[in-house]
């Protein structure tokens, strides 16, 4: 993978990351709530996905990468 | 075609070198066996005496044992958390939608999606849709009521989060769903291959062309779609067809690119192994036969490791020119549920649909009926011509076809010919293969 594409994919793992973040702790202030609740849960269904394309590469890219 | 705009769904993913692709599912596949392990009870007990620690290879995967469509029925089997039983993997009141199978095989597996699992089964549907040309533009027609059936339901979600507009089809007859892909211009098909055809019928004899229906892209669901049948639906509706495989339980797992040669495994949303069809221990080489062996990686509601689908594919070669790096089948033989052995001979009903469509294009309907003649089997094919024929136009098909289907399949075929109009006519999955030979016994 190219340096600049590694660099862009951190920096969007770390997006993710952040919304992963700020979506669990809406959750968790939004207890009794279930309009924060649901849609809380809504946004880390996507999330997931998000994990599964994009943060799982860089990670294997930055393993591999320090192994190089 | 491939090149509309941006022709990767994720080009991080698609493109990314083969080893590195490996690395991703070996982790995300020790991550599954380990979350299964806590949360499933079927896996908790099948999965004992295994650490996810210890599976750092191919090798290593192959050594767990496989799950089939018997071991989830009987984990389900009336248990609690019902209807799911041990197979759940996640707390019951996450379950968001309940599918099932279809049955065709025995008692349907209840299959749940919790939204995140059903997010991660819409994201697989977005790479299929993306790969076979759909964009924001499109008009999706989907001519089926979709009921508790998965294929339509995630196409349906997939294009939306696409961007395109979906229209749903059930609850018209097949005139009202021609007449509604006119209304509403649809440039876009979700379809059986069966109804694709049968669609075609009907617009012929509305006085319609299906080719002038405006329909750029098609993707086939719910049945094999041998490469003459894909042929003939490209050829009378005028637009690319693409054809996926995958199932209820594990999701689509393997879709066709822009190339339309050969399908790409959904990687690294699945790990896919093909195995050698008598030992399922080996896997087999390119160009061979093997079953499909499928562990999705990110459904937690529902954990499957290492399930046999019983899907029979051709192992494809190594590389795409559409630049995808996945791995790939170079075709679909059928399932092994239907390989049956008629005198003898292994014998799949996918080379009967093969040949009836690539050579006899004014047969539009069939059915492959067997039977026990006293000791004997008889395998018997009937046919429905698109429109009455002569008698020796079809004595002369018959004598043709007669010798085809002995040269094809190594059988004789006892053809019986019926009216226009005669045979079943199916809209999801379709039954034109009937084994009776245990059901009725022998006849002497």
């Amino acid at each position: 993978m190219a340096p600049e594409d590694r660099l862009i994919l951190l920096e969007i793992k770390d997006r993710i990351d952040g919304i992963e973040r700020l979506a669990l702790e809406l959750k968790d202030l939004g207890k009794g709530v279930p309009a924060i609740q649901k849609n809380a849960r809504s946004i880390l269904g996507v999330t997931h996905a998000l994990r599964f394309g994009i943060s799982d590469i860089v990670e294997i890219e930055c393993a591999q990468g320090r192994g190089e | 075609m491939e090149g509309r705009i941006a022709p990767y769904w994720n080009r991080y993913v698609e493109t990314l070198p083969r080893e590195r692709l490996l690395a991703v599912e070996l982790e995300r596949f020790r991550q599954m066996l380990s979350y299964a392990k806590e949360h499933s009870v079927f896996c908790r007990d099948r999965y004992s005496h295994i650490e996810p620690e210890d599976v750092r290879t191919m090798t290593d995967v192959r050594s767990l044992p496989l799950i089939d469509k018997e071991d989830l029925r009987r984990a389900q089997d009336e248990k609690e958390p019902f209807p799911f039983g041990d197979m759940l993997g996640v707390a019951p009141d996450e379950v968001s939608v309940f599918r099932q199978t279809s049955g065709t095989t025995g008692k349907p597996v209840y299959v749940p999606e919790s939204w995140e699992s059903w997010q991660w089964r819409v994201e697989v549907w977005c790479h299929i849709l993306w790969m076979a040309g759909f964009r924001e533009q499109d008009r999706v027609f989907i001519p089926f009521g979709y009921n508790v059936y998965v294929a339509f339901w995630e196409g349906h979600f997939a294009a939306e989060k696409l961007g395109c507009m979906v229209v749903p089809g059930g609850a018209l007859d097949t005139k009202g769903r021609i007449n509604k892909i006119r209304e509403v211009k649809a440039t876009a098909l979700l379809n059986t291959p069966t109804y694709g055809l049968h669609l075609a019928e009907e617009a012929a004899k509305m006085g319609l062309r299906a080719s002038d229906l405006g329909i750029k892209r098609m993707v086939c669901a719910g049945e094999p779609l041998p490469h003459a049948t894909r042929e003939r639906l490209e050829d009378v509706w005028g637009a690319e067809v693409y054809d996926h495989i995958g199932g209820t339980e594990p999701c689509a797992w393997a879709a066709m690119c822009g190339e339309r040669r050969g399908l790409h495994i959904m990687e690294p949303f699945f790990l896919v192994e093909f195995l050698d069809m008598d030992t399922l221990s080996r896997e087999v080489e390119e160009g061979e036969l093997g079953v499909a062996v499928v562990t999705p990686l990110g459904r937690r509601s529902f954990p499957l490791i290492r399930f046999n689908t019983k899907d029979v594919v051709r192992k494809g070669k190594d590389g795409c020119a559409c630049g995808r790096t996945s791995m790939m089948i170079e075709a679909v033989a059928g399932r092994a549920d239907d390989l049956r052995k008629i005198r003898g001979v292994l014998f799949t009903p996918v080379s009967v649909e093969e040949l009836l469509r690539a050579e006899f294009p004014s047969i539009t309907e069939y059915e492959i009926i067997v039977r026990k003649k006293g000791v004997m089997d008889q395998i018997s094919l009937r046919i429905e011509p698109s429109e009455e024929m002569g008698e020796p136009v079809m004595k002369e098909m018959m004598t043709r076809l007669s010798e085809r289907l002995k040269i094809k399949t190594n059988l004789t075929f006892l053809i019986e010919p019926v009216s226009p109009g005669g045979l079943p006519r199916y809209t999801l999955k379709s039954k034109r293969f009937k084994d009776r030979r245990e059901e009725e016994g022998g006849e002497c």
